[in-house]
């Protein structure tokens, strides 16, 4: 019987084992997560126990702001920063930033739960920690200007680190004046509470040929010395793919610059299923982008119906394939960086009220989207864009652009008008995405919008 | 050498009373003055009460362990400083609960300490047990969704936490007297030796005792608990597994039955599969519990600065969310030890028994106390689907806390009885 007591010791004591493992995974590794939770009715309390802390933009521009501790939290931006900033309100809940930092923010990480301790055994004021963000609030307004009366978005971030320095969403909505503006939100349907840039999925229309083309030339060999003959149209399957114009014989990278359907969807059918989906993985789509903010994967058809007209219709970026602002922005910084697409991110530092350093952001690589010299062809073919082809209303004084246009077809009107490209095109500094809903085409819409804040950005006259 | 054991026992009881007066300082900033001043005299008077334990042990030359009633001051303490914190109307209420504790230990020690006696009147436990579970199904209130309550006007009492116990006396005396014939059988079915029906009689009708709580009281912790505890004992009685896994796939074969039967037990796999889905509705308890644990973090909000009070029955059977939230995984962990500690010591008195009888009725109850505590703090960590039984020597209650400290008093017999004739 002695042997049997045993084992029943060896089975409550296993049970409790388990239990102990459980509940530190619990407390510990899921327990920042549950704290922050936006349905955690602690976070009410904290907020006024806690004087939140402030959110600063790369230059030290206040976003969001609490005087004392339960005070109304203040946002002087006001709609500029509505969705990526987000807001904190005890009725309408916790969004973008404000949630995702909340526990920095509140000073509920561990050693700011320790300093707030001793604060209040000293009866101190108990503070949370700051944010310092990698956004630019003038560039981010110069941005809202431009998006006044449209639906879009504007991504602009860095390619060299994947700082992201704009990111507008319109139409936005004046976080200071919930109370007043509640009900109409909700039932806009322009969906203000939309962050567009992360949220948004649209058909990518052209600018897509340029994952088509990293695809082309990583894979078949000699592409970029080819010709290419375009009739204005391609018949695939015995349906007619129309073209927007004949464009006879064009080189590659001619074939960009005037964004010839014919051209690439007939790379798009020569590439074959497996090698195109696996050029659309490695620029990101399917994989969600480790922002600080829930982004939407960016997603096409899956290769079991990637075939045929699909996979012609993807190739020039319409067909199943829906993407975020953000996502191409990124695809475009992977040209830009020489194949490598940065890990993007909103937050530089975190520091505590009294200025000590408590994160700071360290740039790495997310994916290997493409090849250097895939990527250096492309770039060529951008800058032809912007000095013949498609995308000329994108051209800056004095300062070299990369650039592609889109003119993406859907079923809810005129073409969504996109613009990616980046500049100095040579030394990249900064990538732009653009899209403005049911606007027309890119190349009359968003390609000067870009270059409007690419000649504000770098300082241009 | 019997005040050797009681000395090292008192020292012990002052690292408990040591631990509960720092509670008790440490709650001083946030209630009132007149409240604190009862805290600390209360934390004086608990800790004399339990020296004073200790002090007529050693009068009576009482040779049980030394340790189980440090380790269970400990968890009462636990227990008084989280009311206190909650609820002082409560902690006030489980002090008088307390003492009525502390005197059914004593009595049990005292009364019950030649206990060689106590397998002769098996099947009066069994009917006892029996009439005590099902007078609440006719003349019971419902608290809590379970309907296992007596009211007695000025107080209420939980049957099922006092039939428990005999349960358990019942089983070790009748797995004692047969536990030969029920681990040889007497039919043989080929190659496998099966008992008769007379050795199976019982295992059915502690499974009937398991449904008739599952289903008329809806008391699914409690079932779960008995059930589980009978089947360790039948495990220690005769090392076959096969009744431990037979007994098992009726048991989970009633569950199944039920889960298809009645709304409410499939309500509770649902909300503990996905709590999110419920928030606002069945999922609130266990979603406001892991947000106070999460919250909780490593070392915890610290003492009256978390706030479990969004919890519903937080002072009863989700008092240990509140632990986890105020002191911590480590606060956490440190109650399970005390459990573990608990459940050794009780296994050391089982291994230690002097014939089967004993060794089986401690072995029984330790697995009693041990099952419960897994269930409940499984159950408030989501580990395992929710099931309303208390925290022993923790949660508010006064049948449960009575009838824990007849099980610790039952248990140190088993080992005064070994003790004494060293």
């Amino acid at each position: 019987m002695r042997q049997n007591i045993l084992k029943v010791w060896y089975l409550l004591l296993g049970c409790f084992l388990a239990l102990v493992f459980y509940l530190s995974y619990l407390q510990v590794g899921w327990g920042p997560a549950l704290a922050a939770h936006q349905r955690n009715p602690r976070l009410a309390e904290y907020e006024a126990k806690i004087k939140r802390g402030t959110i600063y933009d790369a230059k030290g521009v206040v976003l969001a702001e609490t005087g004392f501790a339960g005070d109304k939290r203040i946002y002087p931006r006001g709609a500029d920063f509505a969705q990526v900033v987000g807001f904190v309100s005890g009725r309408y809940g916790r969004t973008g930033l404000e949630s995702a930092y909340d526990r920095y923010l509140l000073g509920k990480d561990d050693l700011g739960k320790f300093k707030n301790t001793f604060d209040r055994l000293l009866g101190k004021e108990q503070t949370g920690n700051d944010l310092v963000l990698t956004l630019d609030a003038d560039l981010q307004k110069a941005a809202f200007a431009m998006l006044d009366g449209y639906r879009g978005a504007v991504v602009v971030l860095d390619p060299r680190s994947g700082a992201v320095r704009v990111l507008a969403s319109a139409p936005a909505f004046d976080p200071n004046r919930l109370d007043d503006n509640w009900p109409r939100l909700l039932e806009n349907e322009a969906k203000p509470l939309l962050n567009r840039a992360v949220q948004g999925a649209y058909p990518p229309g052209s600018t897509f040929k340029l994952v088509t083309a990293a695809g082309a030339l990583v894979n078949l060999p000699g592409v970029a010395e080819r010709t290419f003959n375009c009739p204005g149209y391609l018949a695939v399957e015995g349906y007619k793919l129309n073209d927007t114009a004949v464009h006879g014989e064009v080189y590659f990278e001619e074939a960009l610059a005037v964004s010839c359907n014919t051209t690439f969807a007939a790379l798009g059918l020569e590439l074959g299923t497996a090698d195109f989906y696996q050029t659309a993985r490695s620029f990101g789509l399917g994989k969600e982008p480790p922002l600080e903010l829930a982004v939407r994967t960016s997603t096409l058809a899956l290769p079991g119906r990637l075939k045929g007209t699909e996979l012609a219709g993807s190739a020039i970026g319409q067909g199943e394939v829906l993407v975020t602002p953000l996502q191409m922005a990124l695809a475009t910084a992977g040209i830009a960086n020489r194949g490598i697409i940065m890990r993007p991110y909103l937050v530089e530092k975190v520091r505590s009220a009294s200025g000590e350093l408590l994160q700071q952001a360290a740039p790495q690589p997310w994916l290997t989207a493409t090849t250097p010299p895939a990527a250096g062809v492309i770039r060529e073919g951008m800058k032809a864009a912007v000095q013949y082809g498609t995308a000329r209303a994108a051209a800056v004084p004095g300062v070299a652009v990369a650039g592609k246009t889109g003119s993406a077809q859907n079923p809810h009107g005129k073409t969504h008008a996109w613009f990616v490209g980046f500049a100095p095109a040579e030394e990249p500094q900064l990538v732009v995405a653009v899209v403005l809903e049911n606007a027309g085409a890119g190349g009359a819409v968003a390609a000067p919008l870009a270059a409007g804040l690419l000649k504000r950005a770098l300082g241009v006259r | 050498m019997v005040h050797l054991l009681r000395r090292q026992e008192r020292y012990l009881l002052l690292i408990a009373g040591g631990y509960l007066l720092t509670g008790a300082v440490i709650l001083y900033p946030d209630i009132s003055a007149v409240n604190a001043l009862i805290a600390g005299l209360t934390g004086l008077s608990v800790l004399t009460a339990f020296l004073l334990v200790s002090v007529f042990w050693q009068a009576s030359c009482y040779y049980g362990d030394g340790f189980l009633l440090p380790v269970t001051a400990v968890l009462v303490a636990t227990g008084l400083i989280f009311l206190f914190r909650l609820d002082p109307a409560a902690g006030l209420r489980q002090l008088v609960w307390l003492a009525a504790g502390l005197a059914a230990l004593v009595l049990t020690t005292r009364l019950l300490a030649d206990m060689r006696f106590l397998s002769d009147y098996k099947y009066i436990y069994a009917l006892a047990g029996a009439v005590f579970l099902i007078l609440p199904i006719f003349f019971g209130v419902e608290r809590g969704g379970s309907r296992s309550w007596l009211d007695f006007g000025i107080f209420q009492l939980q049957p099922s936490e006092f039939v428990k116990i005999l349960v358990i006396l019942f089983l070790a005396g009748f797995l004692a007297e047969n536990r030969a014939i029920l681990a040889v059988g007497s039919k043989s079915l080929g190659f496998l030796a099966l008992p008769g029906p007379q050795e199976w009689g019982p295992l059915l009708a502690m499974w009937g005792v398991s449904l008739i709580l599952l289903i008329f009281q809806n008391d699914l912790g409690t079932a779960l608990i008995y059930y589980g505890a009978f089947l360790a004992m039948i495990y220690v009685a005769t090392a076959r597994f096969f009744y431990v896994l037979s007994g098992a796939g009726l048991f989970l074969g009633g569950a199944l039955a039920s889960y298809f039967l009645f709304e409410h037990v499939r309500m509770r796999i649902e909300v503990w599969l996905n709590p999110w889905r419920f928030l606002d509705t069945a999922g609130y308890q266990v979603t406001q519990s892991l947000f106070a644990l999460g919250s909780g973090g490593m070392a915890g909000a610290g003492l009256g600065q978390g706030y479990p009070g969004f919890i519903p029955a937080v002072h009863t059977d989700f008092i240990f969310a509140a632990v986890g939230e105020e002191m911590g995984l480590l606060g956490g962990i440190g109650i399970i030890l005390l459990f573990v500690s608990f459940v050794f010591l009780g296994i050391r008195i089982a291994l230690r028994a002097r014939d089967d009888f004993a060794a089986l009725l401690a072995a029984g109850l330790t697995s009693l106390l041990g099952l419960q505590a897994f269930v409940i703090i499984g159950g408030v960590t989501r580990l395992l689907p929710l099931t309303g039984v208390t925290l022993p020597f923790i949660s508010y209650g006064g049948s449960s806390l009575v009838a824990n400290f007849i099980l610790l008093g039952l248990l140190l017999n088993v080992s005064h009885e070994a003790g004494k004739k060293i």
